[in-house]
């Protein structure tokens, strides 16, 4: 049988690897959570930009795809290098539900909306939800911290 | 006052030691600090990619700098006082973090960025709405290794050990 053991982990044996990581999960999070809330503002505050929510979707959909790709990809690195730890972290589970919630949300309700530029509260609603699930997971990461 | 004196006399207000001894409040301004980044990084680094023509091209330039500019301000004073709550509260231990120093020193490069590139680029954006002069693309990667290099630096703050020879000699603590 296969035992993985954390030790043997470059990023636990390297000085730069484990803050490299945190740097990459860092700056994609501005090319994921950064684009989506790009989408919530205009939704929010028609007036804050001049394209149109389904217009800043095509927009900003591949780079989103990117940025959660990257971001998504250095978090399982992260992950790795202490699994039962983080397997025993209560804000790190809530993240995890919190992030297939975020996901799930951005490419049905989300999506569905943005597509169909709506004027009134509904348009506003979905915003919040989407900025409230977004904002949660990097709160979520500081609480795994500190947990 | 020396500026290690200072650090310390901040550290020592009231607020700082009620910060620095919360549970709660400072994983949230920390949390704070960093979801800054995640959205109006997001909007620093959008501004940066248009003016580069990479993304949103149908987009005049100018429309996107000017609608973004007033949230990016408001995203920047957010991300400096969750900033210098954060620092202030245990500034001893970021006085002698050459990191620290290292991450205020690309700061005050952003301000001189900003200066250097303000008549060519910045004042007039609609300038870019044409043709964008190669001028404002160095802007704009610049800008980029700037806010990339602060938060490199701001992560990596953590990671800083203290110099061997910085640590008082046995005699000294007797």
């Amino acid at each position: 049988m296969l035992v993985y053991d954390p030790a043997t982990n470059p990023l636990n044996n390297n000085e730069w690897a484990f803050p490299l990581t945190e740097c990459i999960h860092i700056a994609s999070m501005a090319l994921s959570i950064g684009t989506i809330a790009l989408i919530d503002l205009r939704l929010l505050a028609p007036a804050a930009l001049a394209q149109k929510p389904s217009q800043l979707l095509k927009d900003t959909e591949l780079l989103t795809l990117a940025g959660l790709f990257l971001v998504i990809t250095s978090g399982i690195v992260i992950w790795t290098t202490d699994p039962d730890m983080y397997f025993h972290n209560d804000a790190f589970l809530f993240k995890m539900g919190l992030l297939v919630a975020a996901i799930l949300y951005n490419y049905t309700v989300h999506r569905w909306a943005a597509k169909r530029d709506p004027q009134g509260v509904g348009g506003k609603v979905v915003a919040m939800v989407s900025l409230l699930l977004w904002i949660g997971l990097p709160f979520a990461g500081i609480f795994t911290a500190f947990t | 006052m020396s500026i290690a004196e200072l650090f310390h006399s901040v550290q020592e207000t009231s607020a700082a030691v009620a910060l620095r001894e919360s549970a709660l409040v400072y994983p949230i301004i920390l949390s704070t600090h960093l979801t800054s980044i995640a959205i109006f990084g997001g909007m620093i680094l959008m501004t940066n990619l248009r003016i580069l023509g990479l993304v949103m091209r149908a987009t005049p330039v100018s429309q996107l700098y000017l609608a973004l500019r007033p949230w990016k301000r408001v995203g920047f004073v957010i991300m400096v006082t969750c900033g210098v709550l954060l620092a202030g509260c245990e500034a001893d231990k970021y006085y002698p973090n050459s990191i620290f120093w290292t991450k205020m020193t690309l700061l005050a490069a952003v301000f001189v960025h900003a200066m250097i590139f303000r008549s060519s680029v910045y004042a007039n954006p609609r300038a870019m709405d044409v043709r964008v002069p190669q001028i404002a693309k160095i802007a704009a990667v610049t800008s980029m290794l700037l806010w990339l290099g602060i938060l490199s630096a701001g992560r990596w703050i953590a990671y800083w050990d203290p110099p061997i020879a910085r640590i008082a000699p046995v005699s000294q603590l007797r």
